[in-house]
């Protein structure tokens, strides 16, 4: 079970469906979802500067194209891995499957691309399996369609 | 009603007694050595909670599967309602080309009409001054009684002049009101 988990996405709707298939799933009891990259960047600012750095959550799922954001899922990766001390499992959950993507998204060091449609829960839950390789740092990096 | 003082127990039996059922992930927080009664009572609420948990799912994406086909059917609107659009203004500029090549056949058509009538009129008035002149030159060179002739020449040779220069006249001036309008 994951012990924290943090969803960067503007589609309310998707923070239910996300909630109910983690608590179907056991992922974790402790879930919190954010509208906008720019929440989560201010959340991990004040995280990193302030502290206390272990209220963050273990693992961080974000949205591709975050509509109201000033910047997209990858931009909010980067600055998390790159500015607030990386430490977190993170990765993207988004519908797109475009390539060109998916490689940048790599590059600022997401773990994971999960790929949102009717059935998340599969998805969701061959990523748990392999969730202890990311943990660890050891799991390369995988799409799960 | 549960009192500060109640062991989880106490309270959970209480709860199990006015038919309250535990939601969320609190339930999974709860110890598993309870006793009987109580653990039965958790575990209840448990499976009424993932009940509870699969239906709202199960809702929530039928509701995001069709806010999605929603979606994409505003996007098929719009570019129908765009390729009507492009549509329209084809057929508006269509329909004025036509308007402007109909007109375009009535003033020529128009000309055409002129053009005959002018041709027509010249013929007669030229036919008839020549035979009037012939007539009256043949009945001069006779030596005929021209009196009749003479008068009938110059009369019909007057009416024929003035006619001519009012279809010319005539002429000219709807040919002038034509370009003007066009």
């Amino acid at each position: 079970m994951i012990d924290s988990i943090l969803l960067v996405d503007d589609e309310d709707l998707f923070h239910l469906v996300f909630e109910d298939a983690c608590s179907l799933l056991d992922m974790t009891l402790s879930l919190e979802a954010l509208n906008s990259s720019d929440e989560a960047d201010k959340l991990f600012k004040q995280w990193f500067e302030e502290g206390p750095i272990d209220e963050r959550p273990e693992c961080v799922f974000v949205d591709l194209n975050i509509i109201g954001s000033s910047f997209d899922g990858i931009e909010l990766i980067r600055k998390i891995n790159n500015d607030y001390g990386n430490g977190v499992v993170i990765g993207i959950i988004s519908s797109s499957d475009d390539n060109q993507e998916i490689e940048k998204a790599k590059a600022v060091g997401a773990q994971f691309w999960i790929i949102k449609s009717d059935e998340i829960e599969p998805r969701l839950e061959d990523f748990l399996n392999d969730y202890s390789g990311y943990e660890k740092k050891t799991a390369p990096f995988k799409v799960y369609k | 009603m549960i009192n500060g003082k109640d062991t989880v127990e106490e309270a959970l039996r209480k709860a199990k007694a006015k038919k309250v059922y535990l939601e969320g992930n609190f339930v999974k927080l709860l110890a598993k050595s309870l006793p009987t009664d109580v653990k039965a009572y958790t575990e209840e609420c448990k499976e009424r909670d993932t009940k509870a948990r699969k239906k709202r799912l199960e809702v929530n994406k039928r509701v995001q599967s069709q806010n999605k086909e929603l979606e994409e059917a505003a996007v098929v609107k719009e570019a129908l309602v765009l390729e009507l659009q492009n549509a329209l203004d084809d057929a508006e500029k269509l329909r004025d080309e036509a308007v402007e090549d109909l007109d375009l056949m009535q003033k020529r058509t128009q000309f055409e009409l002129i053009g005959l009538i002018v041709r027509v009129a010249l013929i007669i008035i030229v036919g008839v001054g020549v035979t009037t002149t012939l007539l009256y030159t043949t009945a001069m060179l006779a030596d005929k009684d021209t009196t009749i002739l003479g008068n009938a020449w110059s009369n019909l040779f007057g009416i024929l002049l003035t006619n001519s220069f009012s279809i010319i006249g005539t002429i000219m001036g709807v040919k002038y009101a034509t370009e003007k309008n066009g």
